[in-house]
């Protein structure tokens, strides 16, 4: 049974997934249980996006699924259970470019990965980047931008976050559809990532966990 | 290094009339005397001359010198559209929430940006497919400008039923709250705009005096993005198109009409026969060939066909990766579209494309930002060098054409670049296969 909800979320079969989730929870299945193969199906979201036979659209969709069976299963828990997560990452679109698709969906891969994230939104000036990596002592940023002006704030944000004594701290991740090898060097960022699914990996490389 | 006046301009002087058919000789695949330049700078030109973006949107006579002050030390072929470069009083004015700009609330020297949000809801498609001129006017204006808000309580347009009506149509604006206030903020909204259109005006004229060509009459977009990007939004459209595809489907069917009367309508206002088609969703990123094939292409297809119907050129503007695409793009006719690229394996593109459409671009924008005059001269070189079998090119930028971040001695060094190689004489076919492997980056 977990098999069946894993794959037909996996395949994106809303009507078939809500209804296996409905018989498990009536069956008195242990809600944990449901989320994990939730969890497991996004996995393979996340494989088949990497491998190019799913792009945004499944994505999106993927995640409305996501959520509506949290919707279904956490009133089922018996207290907020707190997996631990695999790391914490504090991302946000640079100063001056409010650009968010690829930035939302960076978050949404990390999430569902393990990932604990601060989302600062678009448009985020470098010191905020600073304020929420001391506070939440997350050892991995990430910077998103659309825009070609994002190549200067990008610049500038790790500038900021060296002059504030984190540099040796953190890992800094740098993505968006205009980035390549050579913005990664002008800006000073540690690694840069084509898409979600690169995000998500050098993450685990960045802790470890790969 | 930056445009001032008296500066000399770059290259050889050349007429309006050798500027257009330098244009049309590259889009319809015969080998112009030269390789064209043509780019949609939107804030390079004004910057090149020492504007910031929030004084080009605010002082009208300050960008109109610098674009004039610009094109003539640059010398393009082409000058890029100078509409692009919005008003910003305009957008103040009407309460404008649908952008963000430099000058209101993003710095000086930010690009203005369309801000994606739902201006139909999930459940408005039956409403619009109704009647998309009352649901523009009731629901679309409102949500995208505070300006517009009193209309969101008209009752449907079709109501206001002609001659026995009439009476109640003239009461009912006057007596709708924030009505006469509207209609005031709209006479001063359209002051404005013609105090705007005046300088543009003028600007045309001036640039075509100079020998300057305008590249476009202006823009429209294809369906599914109108859909997707200024109705709906990117997370909306994409979780409709799994929840409720056909109406999905039937709004972009409905549109249509609509992206080809836009293009229509801007050619007749300005004369120019060339409209521009900004590209968004359909890249290869953002979705699969499947859903390319049944959700995007149709429509794009019949917009393209309609525009070379009536004797207009299309310039679809294929923002990100349309490798995989390219297949589609063959089914269009021969020499007909200019189309501008932004990241495509040019090998493919020449096997695929190569006997069908120009190739419009690609100097890449990290490139002009961050890289050195002799890198860029080195990829122009390539490039001219790729197509000198064929001809069929036009040099620019990339996805944005020229971004105001580039280094001015970069722009200047392809500009020069075009002129240094781009007759067509002297380069191997060898020295072809070296160049572009460098300059694919």
């Amino acid at each position: 049974m977990a098999e069946d909800l894993i794959n037909t979320l996996a395949d994106l079969k809303e009507k078939e997934a809500v209804k296996i989730v409905e018989e498990r929870l009536s069956a008195g299945e242990e809600p944990l249980k449901i989320l994990d193969d939730a969890r497991g199906a996004m996995e393979i979201v996340g494989k088949r996006f990497a491998a190019g036979e799913y792009f945004i659209p499944e994505l999106v969709y993927s995640g409305e699924l996501l959520k509506r069976i949290n919707d279904m299963v956490k009133p089922k828990l018996a207290k907020a259970t707190n997996v631990k997560p695999q790391g914490k990452v504090v991302l946000g679109t640079v100063a001056g470019d409010i650009h968010d698709i690829g930035k939302d969906i960076v978050a949404f891969m990390l999430d569902v990965n393990g990932f604990e994230v601060y989302d600062l939104g678009v448009d985020v000036p470098a010191q905020k980047f600073v304020e929420k990596t001391k506070e939440s002592g997350a050892p991995i940023v990430g910077l998103s931008g659309f825009l070609t002006l994002a190549y200067d704030s990008m610049k500038q944000t790790v500038q900021v976050i060296n002059d504030a004594g984190l540099r040796n701290k953190v890992k800094i991740m740098i993505g968006g559809g205009q980035i390549n090898e050579e913005i990664r060097k002008y800006t000073g960022a540690d690694a840069y990532g084509r898409d979600a699914m690169a995000a998500v990996n050098l993450a685990k490389k960045f802790t470890g966990k790969e | 290094m930056s445009a001032r006046e008296g500066t000399k301009p770059i290259g050889t002087p050349s007429t309006y009339e050798a500027r257009e058919k330098r244009f049309y000789d590259a889009v319809s695949l015969t080998k112009p005397d030269r390789v064209p330049i043509a780019s949609f700078a939107v804030f390079f030109l004004t910057k090149y001359s020492g504007l910031s973006n929030a004084k080009a949107m605010y002082d009208y006579d300050k960008m109109a010198k610098a674009w004039k002050q610009s094109m003539q030390r640059l010398n393009w072929d082409m000058a890029p559209l100078h509409q692009s470069v919005f008003a910003g009083p305009v957008m103040e004015i009407t309460g404008l929430k649908a952008f963000k700009w430099p000058g209101y609330n993003l710095a000086d020297d930010a690009l203005y940006q369309y801000v994606e949000n739902e201006y139909m809801m999930a459940d408005e498609y039956d409403e619009f497919l109704a009647d998309p001129g009352s649901f523009t006017i009731r629901k679309g204006l409102p949500r995208m400008a505070s300006v517009f808000e009193p209309l969101a309580i008209l009752p449907p347009l079709p109501s206001f039923a002609f001659g026995y009506s009439i009476f109640t149509v003239v009461s009912t604006f006057v007596g709708i709250p924030g009505f006469p206030q509207m209609m005031e903020t709209l006479i001063k909204t359209g002051r404005e705009m013609n105090r705007y259109n005046a300088t543009q005006a003028r600007l045309v004229k001036d640039l075509a005096s100079m020998g300057f060509p305008c590249i476009t009459a202006g823009f429209t977009f294809t369906a599914f993005d109108w859909l997707c990007v200024l109705l709906r939004g990117l997370k909306g459209t994409m979780l409709d198109m799994f929840q409720q595809p056909d109406k999905v489907k039937a709004v972009v069917e409905r549109l249509i009409p609509y992206t080809i009367g836009q293009a229509v309508a801007v050619t007749q206002m300005t004369g120019n026969r060339r409209v521009m088609i900004p590209l968004w969703r359909g890249a290869a990123g953002f979705m699969s060939d499947k859903h390319f094939a049944e959700f995007y292409w149709p429509s794009l297809k019949q917009l393209l066909l309609a525009l070379i119907e009536q004797g207009i050129t299309p310039m679809p503007w294929f923002e990100g990766d349309y490798t995989p695409r390219l297949k589609y793009l063959a089914e269009l006719p021969r020499g007909k579209v200019a189309g501008h690229f932004d990241r495509v394996d040019k090998k493919k593109f020449k096997e695929i494309l190569g006997n069908v459409m120009c190739f419009w671009g690609d100097v890449p924008p990290q490139l002009l930002v961050t890289g050195t005059p002799e890198k860029v001269r080195d990829y122009v070189k390539g490039l001219i060098a790729f197509f000198s079998d064929r001809g069929g090119l036009i040099v620019d930028g990339a996805v944005e054409g020229i971004p105001a971040e580039a280094k001015p001695e970069n722009v200047e060094a392809m500009t020069e670049a075009v002129f240094e190689y781009g007759v067509y004489q002297g380069i191997s076919e060898g020295q072809v296969q070296h160049e572009i492997r460098r300059g694919d980056n």
